[in-house]
């Protein structure tokens, strides 16, 4: 009894040592805990995958008893969406195509330009401490750690674990899961000055003036329209310009610098699946103005960052405001239904910082 | 040959390939199955029921091995959900320690108690290592659906563990 006993505790100790070993090794990104996980991974998919089809009929009838009445709005709710959208869609196709038009004809990085790979959503996460995906493309696919991962909505993730036919996608709503985005702001109120001119051989901005401040008997003549319009969140408004008067005069349109669409960069980060996450680190900068619900917050992009710049992420929330110096805190409502995710995009792209050199 | 037969037929041979089978429900059935939006925790309830009806010391090396098995399916650094798991086990058989003979409604409520604990050493044991962010009042919620998903579960887990976890003795 009492070598059976102290062999335990040897058994324990041995036990409890290990794991502090593995984490302190996981830690530090060793290569043998992934090893360790790959070997696993041989001998406990075989099993699982046997399990899922013996296990199918028995969700199936749990999803048939307790979701289908919910799945039966839902299915009516996105009949209604999807009529509204149709039109819509089409003209921001043509939008979209032209965007990347004008950005590859300036040599700028576009989407289109990098190759993706579609993935099929395999499982959830076992625990409850974990906001992760598992897809069915991994290595062989060309997937690597850090890639992007998008659905038809937008940004949902980043590869954070990668096997030869499988990886595991980080989702945004991770407490781990950081990084930098842009907050594309708009003006609450655009005002646009239209210059109409007669004998102007380069047209440029003109400050304006009073209508009734134009000289009389001048060579040029100057009308100044001031043009207000309601914007919409996150887009820029197409501005009207009214026709000069007298026939024949050429009219050129100039935006003020401070109606265009501002952009600060900032970090998102996850904060759980029941809490939204939020940006920081936005400048608090009189130029930015008031950051309104409903901004939308696209990647950032750069030599370092893990994505591609534009890649929709979600939309602003709510704004809290600091005191001080310290800019707002914004919680974002992602774009991409993270409950419901199938078919996901990894797009193919490493920054430069990241790729090996020859 | 005989050492070979004797390991083959060990509990503890057994204990790895039942706890094969157990993950694979949890990262299947029971993934995907969340009622108010939490999984239900198998593996933690087997290591549960393990240490009600064995003890600290089996409880532990139970937990620590089903811990270490299922730290190799989680993105979490390995070795963490391995001594959470241990500290379940041993927790639910400190539980037990105080009572002479524990009727099977002490055993339950033990399930309950240590499934609600268990669930919370895991956040903390990622807070330790620096993987904040899962401490917070959700935890509460997650603990108590766990607790009685494992307790309505418990009564198959003890005949499953029983039978994992007896000791035989190996006729040639």
């Amino acid at each position: 009894m009492a070598v059976a006993q102290s062999t335990r505790r040897r058994a324990i100790i041995l036990l409890v040592l290990t794991s502090i070993i593995l984490i302190t090794l996981d830690l530090q990104n060793s290569s043998a805990t992934s090893g360790l996980r790959s070997v696993f991974g041989v001998i406990f998919r075989p099993v699982e995958s046997t399990t899922r089809v013996v296990t199918r009929p028995i969700s199936n009838a749990w999803f048939g008893i307790f979701n289908y009445n919910d799945v039966l709005d839902e299915n009516e709710r996105l009949r209604e969406k999807v009529a509204q959208q149709e039109g819509a869609t089409v003209a921001a196709a043509a939008s979209v195509r032209l965007a990347q038009e004008l950005l590859a004809l300036n040599g700028l990085p576009t989407l289109a330009g990098i190759n993706a790979v579609t993935a099929q959503v395999i499982g959830d996460s076992p625990t409850n401490f974990s906001q992760t995906i598992e897809i069915n493309q991994g290595s062989e696919s060309g997937i690597r750690v850090g890639m992007p991962v998008l659905n038809a909505a937008g940004l949902v993730g980043k590869i954070t674990k990668v096997y030869g036919d499988r990886s595991v996608v980080m989702l945004i709503t991770d407490p781990d899961f950081a990084l930098s985005i842009k907050v594309v702001n708009s003006p609450r109120q655009t005002t646009t000055t239209t210059i109409a001119k007669s004998n102007a051989a380069v047209p440029s901005p003109v400050v304006p003036i009073e209508p009734d401040a134009s000289l009389e008997g001048d060579a040029s003549t100057t009308t100044t329209t001031t043009t207000t319009t309601t914007t919409i969140a996150g887009f820029t408004p197409s501005v009207t310009t009214l026709p000069a008067t007298p026939s024949g005069v050429s009219s050129i349109t100039v935006p003020l610098a401070s109606d265009l669409a501002i952009r600060e960069t900032g970090v998102i980060e996850g904060r759980g699946p029941s809490r939204q996450p939020t940006v920081r680190f936005i400048s608090n900068a009189v130029r930015f103005g008031d950051i309104q619900a409903g901004v939308p917050i696209v990647t950032a992009g750069g030599s370092r960052s893990l994505s591609p710049p534009d890649i929709l992420v979600g939309t602003v929330s709510r704004v809290v405001e600091r005191l001080g110096s310290a800019g707002p805190v914004l919680e974002i409502e992602p774009v991409a239904d993270l409950t419901n995710l199938s078919f996901l995009r990894v797009l193919l792209y490493q920054p430069i910082t990241e790729k090996a050199t020859p | 040959m005989i050492r070979f037969l004797t390991i083959m037929s060990s509990r503890w041979t057994r204990l790895v390939l039942v706890m094969l089978i157990v993950l694979s429900l949890q990262t299947t059935l029971f993934a995907e199955l969340r009622p108010f939006g939490v999984a239900a925790q198998v593996v933690l309830l087997f290591v549960i029921v393990s240490g009600s009806i064995n003890g600290v010391a089996i409880g532990s090396i139970t937990g620590l091995i089903a811990g270490l098995m299922y730290d190799f399916i989680l993105p979490t650094p390995v070795g963490l959900a391995s001594l959470a798991m241990g500290l379940a086990g041993a927790t639910a058989g400190l539980l037990l320690y105080f009572f002479h003979e524990p009727t099977w409604w002490m055993r339950l409520i033990t399930v309950a108690i240590v499934s609600i604990l268990g669930e919370i050493y895991f956040p903390l044991a990622q807070a330790i290592v620096g993987f904040d962010g899962w401490l917070q009042p959700r935890i509460f919620k997650v603990a108590i659906v766990v607790a009685a998903c494992n307790l309505i579960l418990a009564p198959l887990a003890i005949v499953v563990c029983r039978w994992t976890l007896a000791e035989r003795k190996l006729s040639i």
